[in-house]
């Protein structure tokens, strides 16, 4: 199968005034499309900055990171957010709704900004909505959801402008098992459908649902399970 | 996406409704003050403008040249006009205004004092666009004893029926005189402004040289030019003219005028030969520039209230750019819903000043009509300034909450950082220094008004009625049955009263050297109780006396700016000299102590007084401060039993006098009432931007509150930092102000100090209400549980 991502020697530092922090120490990692991967290891191992980098939501001191072929390590930001809106669906441990906006309008914001017609919108966010089971609360404010309700709606907020790759920042960690695993029955779903997902994750119970697991520890990945 | 925009925007207002409405209110109130002023000037600046040759309009001045000083006056003789019109094909239309003063006008029973009367030529109406309503243009003001009336005079005497034809009587000789023309009445903005217009022929026929009086002041004169005439061309031609019409007797009277032409439309503006040292245009320029500060206020105010709360909006922001949004896309969503609160604003802003229109009308002493708020047009440039305005303030909130990164705010790790920190501060600065130049501006201008009002003016002026008796031949008669009336204690008459007008008078007076030196003097006829009734002090020689009997025809007494004007060092030396005004000649008997017949803002000019029964139409009546009205209704029952042909007119001295400052008293009025704006709407600021600073630093109460910081001690400490950045404001407003007020102090002749204490007050003044703003925010933050700050973290 194709590789998605293919990332060398990957290196990330934070620099306050007196203390480097070395968040990714020469990171190789491959993702090929279609896989679900976990991503797990202690806090502070650098889980997120790898979820952010390969977001492209931020960008690598040095290394090589290759999308779709494309190597984009150091893109800058309108053309990381060109191949972000376009490619890259995202959930979220909290969630990250807007409490302004509806459950519809949540969910059709993607779609906004990828220049989608209103009708077309319409359609999109309906059929997302319905596969997700929340239609009923189409027009209801997240605040007046509950936790798993919420995550629905970012899962399909992630999905609806069917992005290759969903990127879960422990997408179940503030919801109970029962919520929590609906989300992963959700997520596994999409997989099966074709997208890839890369997800981080603390539990290895929702670790299983996925093909393999990367283990980090400070900013490299130490070893590889292969559950599939 | 617009959709989309406006729908976030409508919900964050409604959600944070504290936040939107200290917004909306500090954008509409600074509006609001910006438009009012601006329909301030824009009146102003249309002074004259609805003429259509308002362009080819000069107004004729001279500048007269005597041997002791060169006088400014606002129009040249009566021989001007006519013969400069017959002399130079370049003006196409001469007309002379002369204002009448007060003029009794009588039908039948009806009878007015009317005030606001003038005599004209002719050419009046093809001049100036005055529209006739009836009557015509050209033939309306020809012949002798004819009179065109306003519309609303016309309805005052005739009522509904038409007034063409019909007689009036006017004057004291009641002389018929016919209606031939009724005009609609002269706008506002117009400077020459009159009810009623008598024909230029009706005095010309009863003073027969009036047309060739070269040497004889009087009237205004207005020159409309020929297309394409260069007015400063025309001007180098006058001396000529002058000199071969008038030249034998410029020399021996030796005044030497110069005449220049005035732009219509710059009379009003900045012309200083109508009184006033300082032009209308300074006071345009002043509350240009206090629109513009209030402005800047309200959008400083807005940009500090939308980036205080940036931390609010900044998950959104994350959650946007994560799912696609650019930053471009970003900065317009901002902008725009900068650009909603502004229209609502703005809304708001013209439903205010509709209802304050009235209110600053009678502030300002002007009558500016509402036609901006129904005319389109207008409305529609508002609304685009409004819109810019949106634009201007929301750039700044809009670049700062469109570059928050992604990463780092979904993350909450977040903070809005120094810099963002460091501007906000620098504009309550800048906030505070406007606000407290203002207080200390309007501390100024009103010690200034007090001063002017309570200052020693060197004669009486409490309990001092003047009645206008307009010359009537019973005059004397009532002067006398003055006595009658125990309440008043004394009474003269004169020609004149501080603070009204008085005739300026070709004068030749021995100098020092012993030289008739030729002078214009101001003059005033009085009698002989006149300066002891108003305890206007005699400082050498004597003041009149009925004793000697050269006294009515050969005495003068002049104060102490003419004797020094002729070169006197002490007013010793100048009693027994001789000298010639107005046909008559004699010897000075007294020099009495300056006094001010003007207004403080003018040097107290010299002023010579004699004694000329047939002249003295006003009479003062010194009454007992006991019952007034009733020693008025005395006073008015010998009036109509006397005088009935005329309404009684009178007034009390003092109001008399300080009308004389009601330009001042409003412009002080309307300076005051803009800084207190000014000081709330950065009120405002200060309250959101000090509620936000409180709530980020909550943790921080919390902690402190936990370690056992007492409440005193945090809301000293919440404080510190606004009350650091009101001193700042402080001594930046300060050498700015002194320096603003020191130049409008030099407008008045008669000026107080600029002293520390009104620096003082306003610093204190302002620290006051910082404090109270602030402390608010800071006693709720200092007495909150720190449990329940704690636990949101």
């Amino acid at each position: 199968m194709k590789h998605m991502i293919k990332i060398t020697n990957l290196e990330k530092i934070y620099r306050t005034e007196e203390v480097e922090t070395v968040a990714l120490n020469k990171l190789n990692m491959d993702v090929k499309e279609g896989e679900f991967v976990a991503v797990m290891g202690p806090s502070g191992c650098g889980k997120s900055t790898l979820l952010n980098i390969l977001g492209l939501l931020d960008e690598p001191d040095t290394g090589s990171f290759e999308f779709n072929g494309q190597e984009i390590a150091h893109y800058n930001e309108r053309k990381r957010a060109d191949i972000r809106k376009h490619n890259i669906g995202f959930v979220f441990q909290s969630f990250n709704l807007i409490d302004e906006l509806t459950v519809f309008e949540n969910v059709e914001l993607p779609l906004i900004y990828t220049g989608v017609s209103t009708v077309e919108r319409k359609k999109r966010v309906e059929e997302v909505l319905d596969k997700m089971q929340i239609m009923h609360r189409r027009n209801h404010y997240p605040q007046q959801l509950s936790g798993g309700q919420q995550q629905r709606v970012a899962v399909a907020r992630a999905v609806v402008n069917k992005p290759k790759l969903i990127l879960a920042d422990e997408p179940t960690g503030n919801l109970d098992s029962s919520n929590g695993n609906e989300v992963m029955e959700l997520l596994t779903d999409l997989n099966e459908h074709g997208t890839t997902i890369i997800m981080v994750t603390h539990s290895e119970h929702d670790a299983r649902y996925s093909h393999r697991i990367i283990r980090m520890l400070d900013g490299q990945t130490v070893t590889e399970n292969i559950l599939v | 996406m617009i959709k989309n925009y406006f729908k976030v925007a409508f919900r964050n207002l409604s959600r944070h409704k504290a936040f939107s409405f200290l917004n909306i209110i500090g954008l509409a109130a600074g509006m609001t003050a910006c438009l009012l002023i601006f329909l301030y000037i824009s009146f102003e600046l249309s002074y004259d403008n609805f003429h259509t040759k308002s362009d080819r309009i000069y107004r004729v001045v001279a500048d007269i040249k005597t041997p002791t000083e060169t006088l400014n006056a606002d129009g040249p003789s009566w021989a001007v006009a006519p013969n400069a019109k017959l002399e130079f094909p370049e003006i196409e239309s001469a007309v002379r205004i002369a204002a009448n003063g007060q003029v009794l006008v009588r039908k039948g029973n009806i009878k007015f004092q009317e005030t606001s009367t003038a005599w004209a030529d002719s050419s009046l109406f093809n001049i100036f666009d005055f529209k006739l309503l009836k009557g015509d243009r050209k033939t309306s003001l020809k012949e002798p004893y004819s009179i065109v009336l306003s519309e609303s005079t016309a309805r005052k005497y005739f009522g509904n029926n038409d007034p063409m034809g019909q007689i009036l009587l006017v004057d004291s000789d009641g002389k018929p005189t016919k209606v031939t023309g009724v005009m609609k009445d002269i706008p506002e903005n117009s400077q020459v402004k009159m009810d009623i217009v008598i024909s230029m022929s009706t005095i010309t026929q009863q003073y027969k040289n009036l047309d060739s009086s070269w040497g004889g002041y009087g009237s205004y004169a207005y020159f409309l030019l020929k297309p394409g005439v260069d007015p400063k061309k025309l001007e180098k031609k006058f001396p000529g003219f002058l000199e071969s019409r008038n030249g034998t007797q410029m020399k021996k009277s030796q005044m030497y005028p110069t005449l220049f032409l005035e732009p219509l439309r710059d009379v009003y503006l900045h012309s200083t030969r109508n009184g006033s040292k300082t032009p209308v245009i300074s006071n345009v320029y002043i509350f240009a520039i206090i629109a513009v500060f209030i402005l800047l206020i309200a959008c400083i105010n807005f940009i500090n209230l939308t980036t205080a709360r940036s931390t609010e909006r900044a998950k959104e922001v994350g959650i946007r750019k994560v799912v696609g949004a650019g930053k471009k896309q970003l900065t317009g969503q901002f902008i725009g819903e900068s650009i909603i609160l502004c229209v609502i604003a703005f809304f708001l802003t013209l439903l205010l000043s509709s209802l304050l229109l009235p209110l600053f009308n009678q502030l300002a002493g002007k009558k500016i009509s509402e036609g901006i708020f129904t005319d389109p047009l207008t409305l529609l440039m508002l609304l685009g300034s409004a819109i810019i305005i949106g634009l201007l303030a929301g750039v700044y909130p809009a670049l700062v909450l469109s570059s928050f990164k992604p990463v780092i705010v979904l993350k909450g790790r977040f903070s809005t950082g120094t810099r963002g920190i460091l501007l906000r501060k620098g504009l309550v600065v800048a906030q505070f220094t406007i606000s407290i130049a203002l207080i200390i501006g309007t501390i100024v201008v009103y010690k200034q008004m007090h001063y002017m009002r309570t200052q020693d003016l060197g004669f009486n002026k409490d309990q001092m009625l003047v009645i206008d008796t307009d010359g009537d031949p019973a005059r004397t008669a009532f002067f006398q049955s003055l006595n009658t009336i125990p309440q008043v204690k004394s009474a003269s008459a004169s020609s004149s009263v501080p603070g009204g007008g008085n005739p300026g008078a070709y004068s030749e007076i021995e100098n020092k050297k012993g030289d008739l030196q030729i002078a214009n003097l101001d003059l005033y006829f009085v009698d002989f109780d006149y300066i002891n009734q108003y305890k206007i002090k005699i400082i050498a020689g004597r003041g009149f006396n009925r004793q000697f009997a050269t006294d009515t025809t050969q005495a003068m007494v002049l104060n102490e700016a003419a004797i020094k004007m002729f070169g006197y060092t002490s007013p010793q030396q100048a009693i027994g000299k001789r000298f010639k005004q107005w046909g008559r000649e004699g010897k000075i008997i007294g020099v009495m102590k300056d006094f001010h017949f003007r207004s403080l803002q003018q040097e107290i000019k010299p002023l010579s007084m004699r004694i000329e029964p047939d002249r003295c139409n006003l009479i003062s009546a010194n009454i007992s401060g006991k019952d007034v009205t009733a020693t008025i209704a005395a006073i008015e029952k010998k009036w109509k039993a006397m005088i009935p042909n005329r309404p009684f007119s009178y007034y009390f001295l003092d109001e008399f006098f300080d009308r004389q400052y009601r330009s001042e008293v409003r412009f002080g009025n309307l300076f005051l009432n803009f800084a207190v704006l000014a000081i709330l709407i950065s009120c405002l600021g200060l309250l959101g931007l000090a509620s936000y600073s409180t709530i980020q630093r909550t943790k921080e109460i919390g902690v402190r509150k936990v370690m056992g910081a007492t409440v005193m001690g945090l809301v000293g400490m919440l404080s510190k930092d606004f009350l650091k950045l009101v001193l700042i404001a402080f001594v930046i407003a300060s050498p700015i102000a002194w320096f603003t007020l020191y130049k409008w102090l030099q407008s008045f002749a008669y000026r107080i100090s600029l002293g520390a204490e009104a620096f003082i007050l306003a610093g204190l003044a302002a620290l006051f209400i910082a404090v109270a703003t602030v402390s608010y925010q800071a006693i709720k933050a200092a007495v909150a549980n720190p449990v329940k700050s704690l636990r949101t973290e």
